[in-house]
């Protein structure tokens, strides 16, 4: 049984160390407006920024180098550095969209990113970053079937930014638009299939 | 805050812990109050403060306005305050700050609210009030301005002279008349270091506090208050620190007194 | 505050002039999300008063000697628009009052977001007095409490804010304009509801200590029913969300 509940809402009289809550005088209290599950304990945040975790799969642009040192943006309100290697000969131009993976984290702000790869052409969209476990879907169902229905290569940042290219990008964005706006409801995965089915036999 | 300020802010944490201030005062004590009227022979009224080693110069003068339309039978007042630039190495010239505004802002509420200046007594003639202006220059920031502040208004405004109204102008040659007071506001503030409060916090004990707060009060009444910082207070915690501000009336009023013999 | 002398009978019978009794709320709507572009966002009716609030971020700090690497900063901008008020066009561009306001409302804020979460970003809070009739800082504070809410920042609690006045030795809560404008006291505060402590607290007129603390316990009152109104406002989103889908059956 999930619940929303609010920033500042007690959770449990015990103290109990989970995501999105914090501990005070012993009790356990929400720190997010989220969904929470009384079994698992942990928050699950509704809106917000992408808190980065390492093996976190990212898309981004490069905006700046300097001596094989690029900067990544992932509108994060830190910094995103990749690290050229030498042994690599690939260089990476201004404006280029790349997806690589959340290699270290330094203070909470600076990310250090490894294994780019770069994004040719296509399009990017930005959604909400809360949204995006639910547009991946269990073990990449969703995202999975959205790229076989619309024949659109598909991307997945867990920062927010998706990528995509050729098939009918536009389906495949009111797609994942859809499951911004629902991500919270059940029986999403069927709803989406049929909504892609209906429109893409048009 | 600087390398200097956070190696001070833990010393003095660290001191409070242990019920002691750094400069050996007790918790509600104010520091040594010195007030030196009439230093502006120009203003009609004014008064230098020294808290400790905070100094704040305050300057009253009159002039002849038009009233505000909702008031037409009374006077006008304006409090500014300016944290000069010679006070601090972190205070910068430009438009006035946010702190400089809220000083100005705080002080001001204190003084209207309690009624201090006789408002209807600055009538002149239909469409025709005086206007006090009371600016304070803050030249040097040790902590507590607020309470420096009201302190150098309330000086200048108790030795303020009223220039004479002649034809249409004032003469401000001709000064005899006082400025009439109806009532009196003693400031206090406080800060929260690690828990405790303190009143009348050092500029070392305001970079280490947490939460501050100021209450004006007319020695019976609460009359002005300003939490701020980014801390919280208790209603027992407000409670307590009211009980304290009235009970310092009577020392900080009596020191006004004295320019007066 | 206008002259005592011409002060008109603001309780008859124990009633005041708009109805409510001394101790009631005018009617408060909030509804969250309203702004595409921002990160969260909130307008709110209390009252006449109409108020925006949004927030960005955390974002980059900008300038960049502005951010602290420790922590997020907030900035908060509280105006009022030139066509809020009945009577004259107010100046625009921000005023003394205006930047009082904003800063003691960022003051607010900081005790509850969680700084240490977004070090060396900023939380921009916007707060946009549309329409005012007294009490529009208390409803620029709960309207930006939900936008934070709206846009996923970390807080320790959803603070709301009200004002309480006195009119001659009665306290009323919740002053609109005319109110205000003859009132003995005007003592805005803004609280945070998990442990009932004040992160905001003005006041100017006079009251007694036992006066001063009924109005707090007065506000703490009020806060019952505004922070129902913040939750629910914030929890409408998800419900109108869930209702649009065929077989959405909520959460």
């Amino acid at each position: 049984m999930k619940e929303i509940v609010m920033p500042g809402d007690l959770l449990f009289d015990k103290p109990v160390r989970q995501e999105n809550t914090f501990v005070e005088n012993g009790k356990t209290y929400a720190t997010v407006m989220g969904l929470f599950e009384r079994e698992k304990g942990a928050v699950v945040s509704l809106e917000g920024a992408w808190s980065p975790r390492i093996g976190d799969i990212v898309v981004g642009i490069v905006t700046g180098s300097k001596n094989s040192v690029y900067e990544i943006e992932l509108s994060f309100f830190g910094r995103a550095i990749l690290i050229g290697s030498k042994y690599d000969r690939q260089t990476y131009k201004i404006g280029d969209v790349v997806e690589s993976e959340v290699k270290d984290i330094e203070n909470r702000k600076t990310l250090i990113l490894w294994r780019p790869r770069v994004l040719y052409g296509g399009t990017i969209l930005e959604v909400k970053p809360t949204k995006i476990p639910r547009i991946i879907g269990k073990n990449d169902t969703m995202v999975q079937q959205i790229s076989a229905l619309t024949k659109t290569t598909i991307v997945v940042g867990n920062n927010g930014i998706i990528w995509l290219k050729g098939g009918n990008i536009g389906l495949a964005t009111t797609a994942i638009r859809t499951i911004e706006d629902e991500a919270h409801t059940s029986g999403l995965t069927e709803r989406i299939k049929q909504m892609l089915e209906t429109n893409a036999t048009k | 805050m600087e390398g200097f300020d956070v190696v001070k802010s833990q010393y003095i944490k660290e001191m409070i812990a242990k019920g002691m201030r750094e400069d050996g005062r007790g918790m509600f004590d104010f520091r040594k109050i010195v007030i030196t009227p009439g230093v502006i022979k120009h203003a009609e009224g004014s008064a230098q403060v020294d808290l400790g080693a905070t100094r704040v110069l305050a300057g009253v003068k009159l002039q002849v306005e038009e009233p505000m339309k909702d008031t037409p039978n009374d006077g006008n007042m304006m409090v500014s305050a300016e944290l000069l630039p010679l006070a601090h190495a972190e205070f910068e010239s430009g438009p006035p700050s946010p702190e400089s505004i809220e000083l100005a802002r705080v002080v001001d509420r204190g003084i209207r609210a309690a009624e201090c200046v006789d408002m209807p007594g600055l009538f002149i003639e239909e469409g025709k009030v005086w206007s006090v202006f009371i600016d304070l220059y803050v030249l040097n920031y040790n902590g507590n301005l607020f309470d420096a502040s009201t302190i150098a208004a309330m000086s200048a405004l108790a030795t303020a002279r009223m220039p004479k109204f002649e034809d249409g102008k004032a003469i401000y040659e001709e000064r005899t008349k006082p400025l009439s007071l109806k009532n009196h506001i003693v400031s206090t503030t406080f800060g929260k270091v690690e828990g405790a409060l303190l009143l009348d916090t050092n500029i070392h004990e305001e970079n280490a506090a947490t939460a501050r707060l100021t209450i004006a009060n007319d020695g019976k009444l609460i009359r002005a208050m300003q939490k701020g910082l980014g801390g919280s207070l208790s209603q027992a915690e407000i409670e307590s620190l009211v009980d304290v501000s009235l009970s310092k009336y009577a020392e900080v009023k009596s020191s006004i007194d004295n320019l007066m013999q | 505050m206008a002259s005592k002398a011409d002060r008109p009978q603001l309780i008859i019978g124990g009633k005041r002039l708009d109805g409510r009794m001394p101790n009631e709320l005018r009617p408060i709507r909030i509804e969250s999300s309203i702004l595409k572009n921002a990160d969260g966002s909130a307008y709110l009716e209390w009252g006449n008063n109409r108020v925006l609030a949004a927030v960005y971020g955390p974002k980059e700090a900008l300038p960049k000697h502005m951010a602290d690497p420790a922590k997020a900063i907030i900035k908060c901008k509280y105006a009022m628009a030139p066509f809020s008020s009945m009577g004259e066009h107010g100046r625009s561009g921000p005023n003394r009052r205006a930047i009082e306001i904003s800063k003691v409302t960022k003051e607010a804020f900081e005790n509850v977001v969680l700084l240490n979460d977004f070090p060396g970003s900023e939380i921009d809070i916007f707060i946009e007095i549309l329409q005012s009739d007294g009490g529009t800082r208390a409803a620029g504070i709960t309207a930006a409490a939900v936008a934070l809410a709206s846009a996923g920042i970390h807080m320790r609690d959803l603070i709301y804010a009200v004002s309480v006045g006195k009119v001659g030795e009665e306290l009323i809560l919740d002053l609109n304009m005319l109110e205000d404008n003859y009132s003995d006291c005007d003592m805005p505060m803004a609280i945070s509801p998990r442990n009932g402590n004040l992160v905001l607290l003005q006041m100017d007129g006079n009251l007694t200590k036992e006066q001063m603390s009924r109005a707090i316990e007065m506000a703490s009152e009020a806060g019952k029913t505004i922070t129902r109104i913040q939750k629910e406002a914030l929890q409408d989103v998800y419900k109108k969300a869930g209702a649009r889908s065929q077989n959405g059956n909520g959460v």
